[in-house]
């Protein structure tokens, strides 16, 4: 036996691994969606009506963060620590396939699973909301911090679950860092200016916040410093990297 | 050679779970039984063989721990989906089209199984699950740790001889830990005794039968008469409620059955009860511990 590379099977696996847990369902694709046409409701009837459609779709902007944010950032942490704790990342191990192997599946699969969802979601703006028509690079743009986002909230997922090692405590952990996130990045109509001083710096590093609060200004065109952004998205994905470093050292296999 | 233990030692905190001094040396095709109680250190050394826990010593092989398979004591997988896809991910095959695997799948009688879930199988189900997967791998390597604990009777003869004939004439290195000594007569051809971390024996069957039970051994019923009646003869530790005698040479044998015949009595013999052997190799471990701490 050698060791097994990621595969078909394997991806396909990993995203029915998804598709049985309940809550990448519900907050990943319904909650967005409610959350979006109830806000929108709410919101849209208190403002003046000429600027009544940036509000709505800058309201969309912010929810459409919500599917990466719960599918990786709760679902998948949900997955893998009831895994790690059933010791299935051992079992597969066992079974020849490498770490490295498992997680580009994983990645795969989250990612195909992230784009249905979406899919999904952008249909239901469109359809049930009706959001202002972008220029394709900051539709684009848009796209692509998702994923970004996405990939980096995976790699944190990942070390917090290997620390952790336990269903309970990954959750609490990655649940409080989700409802955090959304309070102090402005997802829940909660402008950013409003929280506390010390709660602002901690946004400022987050690429949720500027995704929310900037990209409508530059929605149907215009110029935007996109320098505040990247340093987030750097500082994210560094935090994230030394969490799973360290995560690697702490489950480190030792030979000889 | 295929794998060399030497000089191993594992520790959970201050205990020393695992401690292996002189060198063990397993070969390519054999098939190695391990006994010991419970915390005598098994699966704590297939877990060093396969990388699973820190140790210090050496354990020298060629093959990385993904070329080993081991169907481990216990064995967990997702409830997300039903076992059919799981089986199919681990395996990296289609069960339709893998004739090996549909085959496996019918001796187990597990073509019901696939469409259910991890949780909703019973023990027994799940123990088939992983071995049908572990069978089907094919590894220079196999680790057994307690493949039938849970499974009724019937069930286990029949994973037994399967295992038995599955392996038959392949040359995959087996490491089979087991409490059941039937299950071991059956399947090992080498045995590895371990005792609180300890190895008290290893080597061949028949050698440890002959070194620590003679040529042959006659178990009867323990009670007074029986006790009376082979009193001049050699008597081995045994289970309480059983008498145990060693036998050194073919005479010494006919002189016994001669006696046990004419005073009709029931007895069993047995030139290779590892039940025995492995409880007078045990005894002969700590009485030369006792015999060291008194130096």
């Amino acid at each position: 036996m050698k060791e097994k590379k990621c595969n078909l099977n394997l991806v396909l696996y990993e995203i029915r691994n998804i598709g049985g847990n309940f809550f990448v369902h519900f907050f990943g694709i319904v909650f967005p969606i409610l959350m979006s046409l109830i806000l929108t409701k709410a919101v849209g009837s208190q403002v003046p009506e000429a600027i009544r459609p940036e509000v709505v779709t800058s309201i969309v902007i912010s929810m459409s963060l919500v599917c990466p944010m719960a599918i990786i950032l709760i679902g998948y942490p949900a997955n893998y620590s009831q895994e790690v704790e059933k010791g299935v990342p051992l079992r597969m191990r066992l079974f020849g396939y490498g770490e490295k192997s498992v997680i580009l599946a994983k990645v795969i699969a989250h990612l195909v699973f992230l784009t249905i969802a979406l899919g999904i979601f952008g249909i239901a703006e469109v359809m049930l909301i009706g959001i202002q028509k972008p220029v394709l690079s900051s539709l684009l743009c848009l796209i692509g911090c998702l994923y970004l986002l996405a990939i980096i909230l995976f790699i944190l997922s990942h070390a917090i679950a290997n620390i952790l090692k336990k269903f309970g405590p990954t959750f609490a952990v990655t649940m409080t860092l989700y409802f955090l996130t959304m309070l102090i990045c402005g997802m829940m109509g909660v402008s950013t200016e409003q929280v506390p001083k010390a709660l602002q710096v901690v946004a400022d590093t987050l690429p949720m916040t500027y995704i929310c609060n900037d990209f409508i200004d530059f929605w149907q065109g215009g110029s935007y410093n996109f320098g505040p952004l990247i340093q987030s998205f750097l500082f994210l994905g560094a935090l994230s990297g030394i969490l799973l470093l360290f995560a690697s050292y702490k489950n480190r296999r030792v030979i000889g | 050679m295929l794998l060399t233990i030497d000089h191993l030692k594992v520790q959970y905190g201050k205990q020393t779970a695992l401690q292996i001094e002189s060198p063990l040396v397993f070969q390519e095709g054999e098939r190695i039984g391990v006994i010991g109680s419970n915390g005598a250190g098994k699966s704590t050394l297939v877990k060093s063989i396969l990388g699973l826990t820190d140790y210090t010593g050496s354990i020298r092989t060629r093959l990385k721990p993904e070329e080993m398979a081991a169907h481990m004591q216990f064995n967990e997988y997702v409830s997300t989906m039903p076992v059919k896809y799981i089986m199919e991910a681990m395996v990296d095959t289609k069960i339709k089209r893998n004739k090996e695997l549909k085959e496996l799948i019918a001796f187990f009688d597990f073509e019901q199984c696939l469409s259910k879930r991890y949780t909703a199988l019973s023990g027994g189900q799940k123990q088939r699950f992983t071995i049908i997967m572990v069978m089907l791998q094919n590894a220079a390597l196999t680790f057994y740790d307690e493949v039938t604990s849970g499974l009724d009777f019937e069930t286990r003869q029949k994973l037994m001889e399967k295992l038995g004939e599955w392996y038959r004439n392949k040359n995959n290195t087996l490491f089979i830990v087991s409490h059941y000594y039937e299950e071991l007569e059956q399947l090992a051809d080498k045995l590895l005794i371990l005792e609180q971390g300890k190895v008290v024996a290893f080597g061949k069957k028949e050698d440890l039968f002959r070194k620590f039970c003679g040529n042959a051994i006659f178990i009867l019923d323990n009670n007074e008469d029986n006790e009376k009646l082979t009193r001049g003869f050699s008597r081995l530790k045994a289970p309480g409620h059983l008498i145990a005698l060693s036998c050194r040479n073919p005479e010494e044998e006919k002189k016994l059955i001669a006696l046990l015949v004419e005073y009709n009595v029931n007895f069993k013999r047995s030139s290779s009860d590892i039940e025995i052997m492995s409880i007078n190799a045990k005894e002969h471990f700590y009485e030369s511990q006792r015999g060291g701490q008194q130096s």
